[in-house]
């Protein structure tokens, strides 16, 4: 469970990207946040697994309490949640199986990690992982020669190799033309489905948020100004929480036919 | 006519549009201070070391039993078997002095960058520590460990072993402002430790370059180890004196020679190599 209470974060520069935020997530929810950029969406994700620090107010991330954790408890944390971003971030000079090991290093011993040695059972869930995303035949190959909806794909597999119990996806479709941005929408709400996993997805197109979410949370400047199931969300909850009326790049299937 | 698309004369404008690019402009203040002060250093220094043509010249042709022994260079040291134990100890040197140095020279790198060391504090000391490796030349070094450890091929070992780690671990550190910090965001988001995350998301990123620049720090050292030789620090540097020291040029010359071709096949060879690393 992930719970907000009174939370807020100001930048270093003056920028308030959280205002006293409540929000509760339940277990195995499906949850898409969306807003204009800059809303605080990015924010409010990494706050989840403490890559932004919250300025004030509380935040618990199952049963543990984000804002006094240290080091180690961080990294503990940060192995019960799974994250998926925007340019993918593999690194493209090993290979795809590598790159899922990734997802294993917080329960391997750093002499194991630094000698490249890996366990046969993390490399079985790494394959695990891939097979689940259905990219397994690539597992030796480099990622750098993989197309943007596979490396997707190898990130979602290496978020699954953690065993996570809350995946974090950045605006995972952002990079993606259409037909692949639903592949992997539907990958991550499988992943969801069947393993129970959380799943909580920044989008800015609309009509994928309504499509794939079970539960749409809107912010602009910041603080929550939508909560509610995505059949409640019409396209005039959409121009309140965007602030102005819509246009065709605010939807991905509009944007393509442009 | 100044909102028409970039590259379509408006009707209105038919005058040659090149008429309308602005002035060059001149050389900056910067450019000619900076020229001028060249060209007054280049002179005042050249005058102050008795820097001439004519003397050039007159020095060169004059008989010189020097320059006579590089015309007849005396081969048949190579089949010596003390110039031999030189020359591959000077190999060994340059082998074991780079990998010993490179190899230190990664952490050092690493832990010398932001990524790699978030303490400012040990951050500082680090980089403090590289650079007054890097502020002493190789002969400097090999001066310091023959007086401290004596002549030999240990002295030159560590010699090298430090001039390594200077040159490795300076140009290492300059490609790692560079990385992608993508991966470096992914392995601290799955909890990774630092050392894992520099293994699994930094080295491979580096690693093509460092390999490289291993390579030429190796082709550094069989240069390097001549020279250290020449104060005691064993290989063939210390082969080269003997004969100097001597006055018995036509040896001396047949050995400078052999070493520059071995040099040269050895460089041409880690030339290739590093062409296809990167």
């Amino acid at each position: 469970m992930i719970r907000f209470s009174n939370a807020s974060v100001t930048y270093p520069g003056g920028v308030q990207a959280m205002r006293d935020l409540d929000l509760t997530i339940e277990p195995g929810e499906f949850v898409v946040i969306v807003g204009l950029s800059g809303a605080g969406k990015s924010t409010l994700i990494r706050a989840v697994n403490g890559l932004v620090p919250l300025t004030s107010g509380q935040l618990q991330v199952n049963e543990r309490d984000v804002t006094t954790l240290n080091r180690s408890g961080m990294r503990d944390l940060r192995s019960e949640v799974g994250m998926i971003f925007q340019g993918f971030n593999l690194v493209d000079r090993t290979t795809v199986l590598k790159n899922v090991l990734m997802g294993r290093l917080h329960e391997a011993p750093t002499w194991r990690t630094l000698l490249g040695l890996y366990s046969k059972a993390d490399v079985h869930l790494a394959a695990q992982a891939l097979d689940r995303v259905e990219i397994i035949d690539k597992a030796y190959v480099r990622a750098s020669n993989l197309s943007g909806g596979q490396r997707q794909r190898v990130g979602i597999a290496r978020a699954l190799a953690q065993e996570p119990s809350i995946i974090l996806a950045d605006e995972p479709v952002a990079s993606l033309d259409p037909p692949t941005s639903h592949v992997v929408m539907r990958y991550l709400q499988q992943i969801g489905r069947e393993l129970g996993i959380t799943v909580i997805v920044n989008l800015h197109f609309l009509d994928l948020a309504t499509a794939y979410a079970d539960r749409i949370i809107g912010l602009r400047d910041g603080a929550l100004v939508f909560d509610g199931p995505g059949s409640e969300c019409d396209a005039d909850v959409f121009e309140s929480i965007y602030g102005r009326s819509l246009t065709a790049d605010d939807t991905m299937a509009k944007q393509a036919a442009l | 006519m100044t909102s028409g698309p970039v590259g379509v004369a408006s009707p209105e404008s038919r005058v040659d549009g090149a008429a309308r690019l602005p002035k060059k402009p001149g050389p900056t203040p910067f450019t000619i201070v900076t020229t001028l002060g060249a060209v007054v250093m280049t002179v005042v220094t050249a005058r102050a070391v008795g820097f001439s043509f004519e003397g050039l010249i007159e020095n060169l042709t004059r008989p010189n039993s020097v320059v006579e022994g590089l015309l007849n260079p005396d081969f048949s040291q190579i089949w010596s078997e003390r110039s031999r134990a030189a020359f591959i100890e000077t190999l060994q040197l340059a082998v074991l002095g780079t990998v010993a140095g490179a190899s230190v020279a990664l952490p050092l790198a690493l832990w010398s960058t932001r990524v790699g060391n978030p303490n400012t504090f040990l951050r500082s000391i680090v980089r403090i520590f590289n650079n007054i490796v890097r502020a002493i030349p190789d002969l400097l070094w090999a001066l310091i460990f023959v007086s401290a450890v004596g002549i030999g091929a240990l002295s030159g070992l560590l010699a090298l072993f430090f001039f390594s780690l200077a040159v490795t671990t300076k140009l290492t550190s300059d490609v790692l402002d560079g990385i992608d910090p993508g991966p470096v965001e992914a392995a601290n988001a799955s909890g990774a430790g630092l050392t894992q995350m520099l293994r699994t998301a930094v080295v491979p990123q580096i690693l093509p370059s460092y390999s490289s620049f291993v390579l030429y720090n190796f082709e550094l050292n069989l240069r390097s180890s001549a020279v250290i030789g020449l104060v005691g620090a064993g290989g063939i540097g210390e082969r080269i004196e003997f004969f100097r020291s001597r006055g018995e040029w036509e040896e001396m010359w047949g050995l400078v020679v052999m070493f520059f071709l071995v040099v040269m096949i050895i460089e041409a060879f880690s030339v290739t190599l590093r062409r296809r690393l990167v």
